[in-house]
């Protein structure tokens, strides 16, 4: 009898053991997610600004501008699940990165100090994103892990979790956006 | 910054001479030394063998008079180099620094401080602190400081008797960091997945109670050589680009020795473990040998190499200056 009841406890335990670690690392994707969510609006935050000062002299790259602000517009919606948040950073990111180099066609915008510094805060922002990304990749493939490796996925089955998408990390993006080397070509 | 060929034409062009006369100067003490500690051990051999040779407890005789005479040598060796240590790293030492990088500072007696130590969060609290050769400097935007160090522990042996431990010895490096960080992220040579493999190594390592948590980096080769702590996993991999991730893997072969590195307060710390005290003259090996040269240059060479490799000072994000500290 008193066996029965140890192995039933240890079942239980190893049970309890399993389901906290499973939430925990559920919980640690959406922490780090809130992460990336804010440095997303920080750079949201800075496109007006941009678009604002470089609108005068890009006629030319009227479409591009336009792409930009009507991505920052379907971004800042507030109810976007993950999967989309993931889509439309990375058109924000191609778009943003289009438009410097666009930039470099614009002698007038390069000796502009304002548009300098404006770039200086898009590339801390860039860079911040793309760590919360990797970090955010981490937790998922750690969380996605423990969905299909034994014995978890049986729990992460009953518990109906589903597995989740990472962010695409693109060999271009692994550089450092390098602004000077943009200037100095 | 002058590089290894032109430090090394420098050194034995300008400095030779009175490389020389230090040459010179290492053989007499060499004899000096190897003279005073001779007659130092004949007497004390007449002594035991006249007094204490047929007593019933010679032998613990025979290690007290060992132990003696390894403490007075240790102790003339030290009397007796430093004079000559001094001027060695005064006439020698000094102008290579300066030649490397003029606005360079150097301190033959002083070390980097026991609360930078300290900061850097790499090591434990040290009871015993000590060191030499400091330099303190700006390379173009970046300041740099580093020094020898060695740092021990006290703790008690199974005796009771009370022994030090070294928690490390090699250069200690300071530098101003190009990027504003607010918290901690410390990285440190890789031992546990070395021994035990990625699955059970990675398991132990964030199990690690004295560290914060455990990053998991996403370049294979540094997961391999180091392993990453940081109390902000976002942060972590702000610090850690891509980039700097190659550019510290291949500071590391270039060392050929453990290094451990961390962030904090928007600096970084680098301390290389050498395992032995730095720039010092030999006595008993020729001052004129290639090797030692080497050495020299090519320690100083690499604690500078740091503000390059690291790119430290490209400054794109929006920390321009250093700031005082």
């Amino acid at each position: 009898m008193t066996t029965t009841l140890i192995l039933l406890a240890i079942l239980v335990l190893i049970l309890v053991l399993m389901y906290n670690s499973l939430v925990n690392k559920k919980n640690q994707v959406e922490n780090i997610f809130a992460s990336v969510d804010t440095q997303l609006k920080k750079r949201h935050d800075l496109i007006p600004n941009l678009i604002a000062s470089v609108k005068q002299y890009m006629a030319h790259e009227k479409s591009l501008l336009e792409s930009v602000t009507s991505l920052r517009t379907k971004s800042i919606k507030h109810n976007l699940d993950e999967r989309e948040v993931i889509s439309l950073d990375d058109k924000m990111s191609s778009a943003l990165g289009s438009l410097m180099i666009a930039v470099e066609a614009y002698p007038e915008l390069k000796a502009n100090e304002n548009i300098m510094q404006l770039q200086s805060s898009l590339n801390e922002v860039e860079e911040q994103i793309q760590a919360s990304r990797r970090a955010y990749n981490q937790a998922v493939t750690d969380y996605n892990n423990a969905l299909e490796m034994i014995p978890t996925n049986f729990i992460a089955k009953a518990m109906s979790y589903e597995k989740k998408s990472l962010f695409e990390i693109k060999e271009s993006q692994k550089e450092n956006i390098n602004v000077k080397e943009l200037f100095d070509n | 910054m002058k590089t290894v060929e032109e430090l090394t034409s420098f050194y034995y062009s300008s400095l030779y001479k009175s490389l020389e006369k230090f040459e010179e100067k290492r053989k007499k003490l060499r004899f000096k030394i190897i003279f005073v500690l001779f007659i130092i051990f004949w007497n004390m051999a007449i002594v035991y063998f006249f007094f204490f040779y047929n007593k019933a407890n010679s032998t613990d005789f025979l290690t007290f008079f060992l132990v003696a005479f390894f403490i007075l040598s240790s102790f003339l060796f030290k009397y007796f180099k430093r004079d000559y240590r001094n001027e060695f790293k005064e006439k020698i030492i000094k102008p290579l620094i300066k030649e490397l990088e003029p606005n360079l500072n150097y301190s033959a007696n002083l070390h980097i401080q026991k609360k930078d130590f300290i900061n850097s969060l790499l090591f434990e609290k040290p009871d015993k602190f000590n060191g030499n050769d400091f330099i303190l400097g700006q390379i173009d935007s970046t300041k740099i400081q580093f020094s020898d160090v060695h740092a021990q522990k006290r703790y008690k042996d199974s005796k009771g008797r009370t022994k030090y431990l070294t928690l490390f010895q090699g250069l200690f490096i300071i530098a101003d960091f190009n990027k504003n960080f607010q918290g901690r992220t410390i990285i440190l040579p890789d031992f546990a997945q070395n021994a035990f493999g990625d699955f059970i190594g990675s398991w132990l390592q964030s199990k690690n109670q004295a560290r914060e948590e455990l990053v998991k980096m996403d370049n294979p080769d540094f997961e391999k050589e180091f392993v990453v702590y940081s109390n902000d996993q976002i942060e972590a991999r702000y610090i850690l680009s891509h980039s700097l991730m190659e550019n510290l893997l291949k500071f590391k072969k270039k060392t050929k020795h453990d290094i451990s590195i961390s962030f904090v307060q928007n600096n970084i710390y680098l301390a290389i473990n050498y395992d032995k005290d730095l720039f010092e003259p030999t006595v008993f090996k020729s001052l004129l040998n290639e090797e030692i040269t080497k050495e020299y240059i090519d320690t100083l060479v690499l604690a500078l190499s740091i503000v390059e490799q690291l790119k430290l000072n490209e400054r794109l994000w929006s920390r321009k200056e250093p700031i005082n500290s």
